[in-house]
């Protein structure tokens, strides 16, 4: 009976300084320290992407699990879909068919003529994406974010930067890849912006998402701008990610205010970024602007940043194949100490232009 | 009372992340209670001798992980709620039922403001009222916690 009676103690009750080990306090500050430390490291540095990655990996078997009950209520939803809902589906998909391949016939006619077209003038042909489709797991568990998880990762040859679209439109943009899954940010998130050109004039500008509202907001054009309420956004493609012509957005509000020089015109985005089941990931075309860029990192609002640089790499281009006798000084974007007239006549002599170049302070 | 097995600690947290994971809807994701946390506040409270600082900071690091943010942040959160929790923790277990409601009202509430805090530092943008509701399911969560593991083990009287 005695023997036993420090066994019978609950471990709570024994003398502090057999069990406490570190003083609460001691411990909170070791901890908090930590996680600031890790805070840090993670926003400012690349180092923990690998730890995630692990992480991830080894978590994946759990996400399996838990996501297994929402499988099974899908399937068996599925399963129990009705037969004259069937029926009707597929007599509207039928009719679908019919019309897409009358429109597709002319299609491909229309497409021939467009690469010989291209041909004769020496210009690039259109770029056709290759595509994977991806399964949307969940949307963010994070209220704060606008992100959602594919079930593609690093597996199946997903890099960060790839553009996601459905059969609508741009969805959004691959911002971080995992062994299994794959996270992507889309067009509303507050992070991201995106080319764009309005479909009806071909105006260009840059599109931001605007966070929580799901709208996209398209800021710094003129308040005398030619743009209408239902005009339609594509991207332009001059960005190198997602590819020309993919519809991403509907004029819904312009805003009109004396104090500010710029209209503040909100659009909503057509893809339903929130609710879809099926996506494609495209392959980020390989072009030349891409191909020269691709050594650096490819963050969130990576387009607006290297957008005047590949513009500029693309008219490059595209002036030494059909200039004959191309300028011997290549035009830099923001950078004022090149003469401005040396590249544009490069057949002057050098005693005409130097006069005519600003000296005065 | 005995005491809680180590076991029974790591089982329950090992639910609590299949729950976290689990892929809510839109509204779920607004109402879902946090589960890790909720579990292992519970622990520091019940159990303090298996679940101290360390082990919430970790669960908060696997919520981290799992939502893809910040790392660290939920983790902070966690390991100074937990500290909150863990300094009046002989007091707490002597507390009647609603005394303790209160506090733990508090507890969660504390963890959704700091996070609130950190992610308005990085840039966020202030979320609308429901934001705060999971409280509400937190200590819904908190009274099952309490039927399925036994109300705060009290001190024998001497």
């Amino acid at each position: 009976m005695l023997k036993g009676i420090h066994q019978q103690l609950d471990p709570q009750e024994s003398p502090a300084f057999f069990i406490q080990g570190p003083k609460p306090f001691s411990r909170l500050m070791f901890f908090c320290t930590l996680s600031l430390v890790m805070m840090a490291v993670d926003a400012r540095f690349d180092y923990l992407s690998q730890v995630r990655q692990w992480f991830s990996t080894a978590l994946h078997p759990l996400e399996v699990l838990a996501s297994a009950p929402n499988e099974w209520g899908r399937n068996i939803n599925t399963y129990f879909t009705s037969h004259n809902q069937l029926i009707q589906d597929n007599f509207k998909l039928k009719q679908q068919s019919l019309i897409d391949n009358a429109a597709l016939q002319r299609l491909a006619t229309v497409d021939a003529e467009n690469a010989h077209l291209r041909t004769l003038l020496a210009g690039d042909a259109p770029i056709i994406p290759q595509a994977t489709l991806g399964e949307v797991l969940h949307m963010g568990r994070d209220p704060f974010s606008n992100i959602i998880t594919l079930n593609r990762g690093s597996r199946h040859h997903i890099t960060p930067g790839q553009a996601v679209v459905d059969e609508q439109g741009v969805v959004g943009q691959i911002t971080r890849v995992y062994t299994f899954t794959s996270e992507v940010t889309l067009i509303t998130d507050k992070k991201l912006s995106i080319p764009i050109q309005i479909e009806r004039n071909q105006l260009r500008a840059i599109a931001f998402g605007e966070g929580k509202r799901n709208t996209l907001d398209i800021p710094y054009l003129p308040t005398s701008v030619d743009i209408k309420v239902g005009d339609k956004l594509v991207t332009s493609g001059i960005d190198g990610v997602y590819p020309a012509g993919l519809a991403v957005a509907v004029v819904t509000q312009i805003k009109q205010s004396q104090d500010s020089p710029f209209a503040k015109i909100i659009s909503r985005p057509i893809a339903g970024v929130n609710n879809h089941k099926h996506v494609l990931i495209l392959k980020v075309p390989e072009s030349p602007a891409i191909q020269s860029s691709e050594n650096k990192p490819v963050l969130p609002r990576n387009n607006a940043q290297h957008l005047d640089q590949s513009v500029v790499e693309v008219l490059q281009k595209n002036n030494a194949a059909v200039d004959p006798h191309p300028a011997t000084e290549t035009p830099v974007l923001d950078s004022p100490s090149t003469e401005p007239g040396a590249a544009a006549t490069p057949g002057a002599s050098p005693d005409t232009t130097t006069p005519a170049a600003p000296e005065h302070p | 009372m005995k005491p809680v097995k180590f076991g029974t600690f790591l089982f329950t947290m090992l639910v609590g992340l299949i729950f976290q994971l689990y892929p809510w809807s839109d509204t779920g994701v607004i109402i879902r209670p946090d589960f890790l946390l909720v579990i292992m506040i519970y622990w520091v409270l019940q159990a303090p001798y298996h679940c101290n600082i360390g082990w919430v900071w970790f669960a908060g690091l696997l919520v981290d992980l799992s939502t893809g943010s910040l790392l660290g942040q939920h983790a902070l959160t966690f390991a100074i709620t937990a500290f909150l929790g863990l300094i009046y923790q002989r007091r707490l277990v002597l507390f009647n039922r609603w005394q303790l409601y209160l506090y733990v009202i508090f507890l969660f509430g504390v963890q959704r403001g700091l996070i609130l805090l950190l992610k308005l530092f990085a840039g966020g943008e202030l979320p609308d009222w429901t934001y705060s509701l999971p409280v509400v399911s937190d200590l819904i969560l908190w009274q099952f916690m309490i039927i399925w593991f036994g109300e705060l083990t009290r001190p024998k009287k001497l």
